[in-house]
């Protein structure tokens, strides 16, 4: 076993897996976590081939209580079960007849463990083209993941693809790692609150001093999907020439901003219609070239975070107001580090000055409960005020594996992971516990 | 942040029928007003925009802004709002305006050039068969009040009648604010029901 070789990073994503190896800055793959088998497609929400508007996701299964079918490894395989594709060749093999495409992650979880052994088994073979016995690997997870979940992946990595070494890190302190990179972070703390959002769902994350505070997560039914949604409606509500899914995510990825009201931002498109307004032109599947004009869907798509109301009927908290009940529920001792601290993880964060919006919202939110503590308390108890930050940062879009690079290159990793000789002495239940990677006392 | 709220709820009410204020507005000149012969009405009228403010752009703080103004300003943000919580007689005007913002917009296709928009619009603006709060027709009654007497109920029915027809014409302003076609961005509104509701 060759000692030096770089441990390979996977975070696994309900829309994109990113791929790549520790130490670099950026992942080597990038593609849907969508796999294309022999036969018909699962149907259902997950695929991107919807229609409509759908109801805002269900909850994510760890919130219902249930930790979603438990996944079975099927021990023998024909010759036929290799007949699949990933990625976006799997988008592209499902455009045609005879494979279905099947998403194996939902709401962040891994829900059906025989696709994702063959997703992982060409993501380490046909993309990384490594011998996995040779490298260490370090798998993300969401947050409050069942330890059945880590066992599974384990059992996989381990019995499947005899990978040298296994760390399984919680996706949410990845992404407080990544933003070490910001200048506005001075020490390399792992207390913040996480906003991860990404295609599926967007959770709200406090971690005290690396570890997760599970009783105070929430996660909101809001994230990328639905933003491509609503986008794709007002497109529609136009009668543009093309309202596809893809368009409609093409166009939210280059063209939707956060602003600080919607009532003067419409104002403006009135006043500079001709800045304000945009073409975006594409070519359809037929060859034919059309211009889809875009237009009030660059503000109001990403406002479904801080308005969900205009979005959905049933449910309406903002997400700042989310964000700040989640640092409230946590212990006292922590809410200031929690409030200076607060980091943006995943694609749906990407809009320009959506960190200044929910900086400026959670501020008001703040500032209001103080003066209305301070008034209570007679003038006396002036208190010193609340520094809250929020941390916008170059890392951002791939938080979690970026930081996942960041702790997989140190020097210390490898004494931090399970190796394949003591999972076969211990067996799965290994994995029910890793050592605080990045912690105090290591570099 | 819900739905925007008016900003008169805080100015000196004129006067207060139906649970809803009788707004001071200004009535816009043009050949069209001209050939609507019920434009003038009951509603104290403010002077006309100075000549370096347009009606289509005019700021809410400029002292001629006018409720009708902030209707259509805020029509397009509230028509995605289902909740509104009434804080007071200018918010039932608001959303009176509104609601007949939605209605008038409805009349004018794709397409139609803007005389025959007029035509639609107008039609509608001037009918003087609509329901006024109290009436058993009018969709809102239970967040309006009605009238107290005979004298209040003409008073509130001439000054909806007012407000619909200035709205209408400030409306075909800003839809064909570019020429003879109906801009696509305002029609696209037509299918949004601010809480929900129709006239
Ligand atoms: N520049 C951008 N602006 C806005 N959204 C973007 C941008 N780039 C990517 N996205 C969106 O980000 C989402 C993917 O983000 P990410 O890769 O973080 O999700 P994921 O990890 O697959 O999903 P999840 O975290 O929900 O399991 C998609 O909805 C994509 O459209
Ligand atoms: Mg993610």
């Amino acid at each position: 076993m060759a000692p030096q070789t770089p441990a390979v990073v996977m975070d696994n994503g309900t829309g994109y897996t990113k791929l790549g190896f520790a130490g670099n800055d950026s992942p080597s793959f990038v593609f849907p976590t969508a796999i294309a088998t022999k036969g018909p497609s699962a149907g259902g929400a997950g695929g991107g081939s919807g229609s409509g508007r759908p109801a805002v996701a269900n909850k994510p299964s760890f919130l219902t209580g249930g930790a979603g079918p438990t996944g079975h490894l099927s021990a023998k395989r024909g010759t036929e079960d290799l007949d699949f594709f990933i990625g976006d060749e799997a988008l592209n093999a499902a455009a045609g007849p005879g494979y279905g495409l099947h998403y194996p992650i939902r709401h962040g979880q891994i829900e059906n463990w025989d696709q994702m052994e063959r997703f992982w088994s060409n993501s380490i073979f046909k993309y990384l083209r490594v011998e996995p016995e040779d490298h260490y690997f370090l798998l993300t997870e969401p947050p409050l993941n069942p330890p059945e979940n880590r066992e599974n992946t384990a059992e996989i990595m381990f019995e499947s693809f005899n990978c040298a070494g296994l760390y399984i890190a919680v996706q949410a302190v990845l992404a407080l790692a990544a933003s070490w990179t910001s200048s506005k972070v001075q020490d390399r703390s792992l207390t913040g609150t996480v906003i991860d959002s990404g295609e599926g769902v967007t959770h709200v994350i406090p971690v005290a001093e690396g570890y997760v505070i599970g009783s105070s997560i929430k996660s909101i039914p809001i994230a990328g999907r639905d933003i491509t949604y609503f986008v794709q409606s007002l497109l529609r509500d136009r009668g543009e020439p093309d309202s596809s899914l893809k368009t409609a995510e093409r166009i939210k990825e280059e063209f939707c901003y956060v602003c600080p009201d919607i009532v003067k931002e419409f104002a403006r498109f009135d006043r500079e219609p001709d800045d304000r307004f945009k073409k975006y032109q594409m070519q359809q599947p037929g060859g034919r070239s059309v211009t889809v004009d875009v237009g009030y869907e660059r503000f109001l798509a990403p406002e479904i975070f801080f308005n969900p109301e205009i979005y959905s009927s049933d449910f309406l908290t903002p997400l700042p107001n989310i964000v700040d009940t989640v640092i409230q529920t946590s212990p006292i001792d922590v809410r200031r580090g929690l409030y200076k601290n607060i980091v943006l993880s995943g694609g749906s964060t990407l809009y320009k000055d959506f960190g200044r919006r929910l900086q400026r919202d959670i501020r008001h939110l703040v500032d209001a409960r103080i003066k209305a503590s301070e008034t209570r308390a007679g003038n006396a108890a002036k208190s010193g005020g609340l520094d809250v930050q929020v941390i916008s940062h170059k890392r951002q879009r791939h938080g979690p594996w970026f930081g996942g690079s960041l702790l997989g290159q140190t020097p210390e990793f490898r004494s931090y992971c399970h190796t394949k000789a003591e999972y076969d002495e211990i067996g799965p239940s290994i994995v029910r516990r890793f050592a605080l990677l990045g912690g105090p006392g290591s570099t | 942040m819900p739905a925007y709220h008016s900003v008169f709820l805080d100015r000196p009410n004129p006067q207060v029928i139906g649970a809803i204020t009788l707004p001071h507005s200004r009535t816009t000149s043009n050949a069209l007003a001209a050939s609507c012969p019920r434009t003038r009405g009951p509603a104290p009228t403010l002077p006309p925009l100075p000549p370096d403010v347009a009606e289509l752009t005019i700021d809410d703080s400029h002292e001629s802004y006018d409720p009708l103004d902030e209707i259509l300003a805020l029509f397009r943000a509230n028509t995605f709002f289902r909740n509104f919580e009434i804080k007071g007689p200018a918010d039932r005007v608001l959303i009176y305006g509104i609601l007949f913002v939605s209605e008038a917009l409805g009349k004018i296709k794709p397409g139609m050039g803007r005389r025959d928009a007029e035509k639609a619009v107008m039609n509608t603006a001037l009918d003087t068969n609509f329901a006024i709060p109290g009436d058993a027709s009018f969709p809102l009654n239970q967040a309006f009040e009605p009238p107290r007497d005979r004298n209040e109920a003409e008073v509130l029915r001439q000054y909806i009648q007012q407000m619909r027809q200035e709205l209408a014409m400030r409306l075909l302003n800003r839809v064909y604010a570019d020429g003879n076609t109906p801009s696509k961005w305002w029609l696209s509104f037509t299918k949004r029901k601010f809480m929900g509701k129709t006239l």
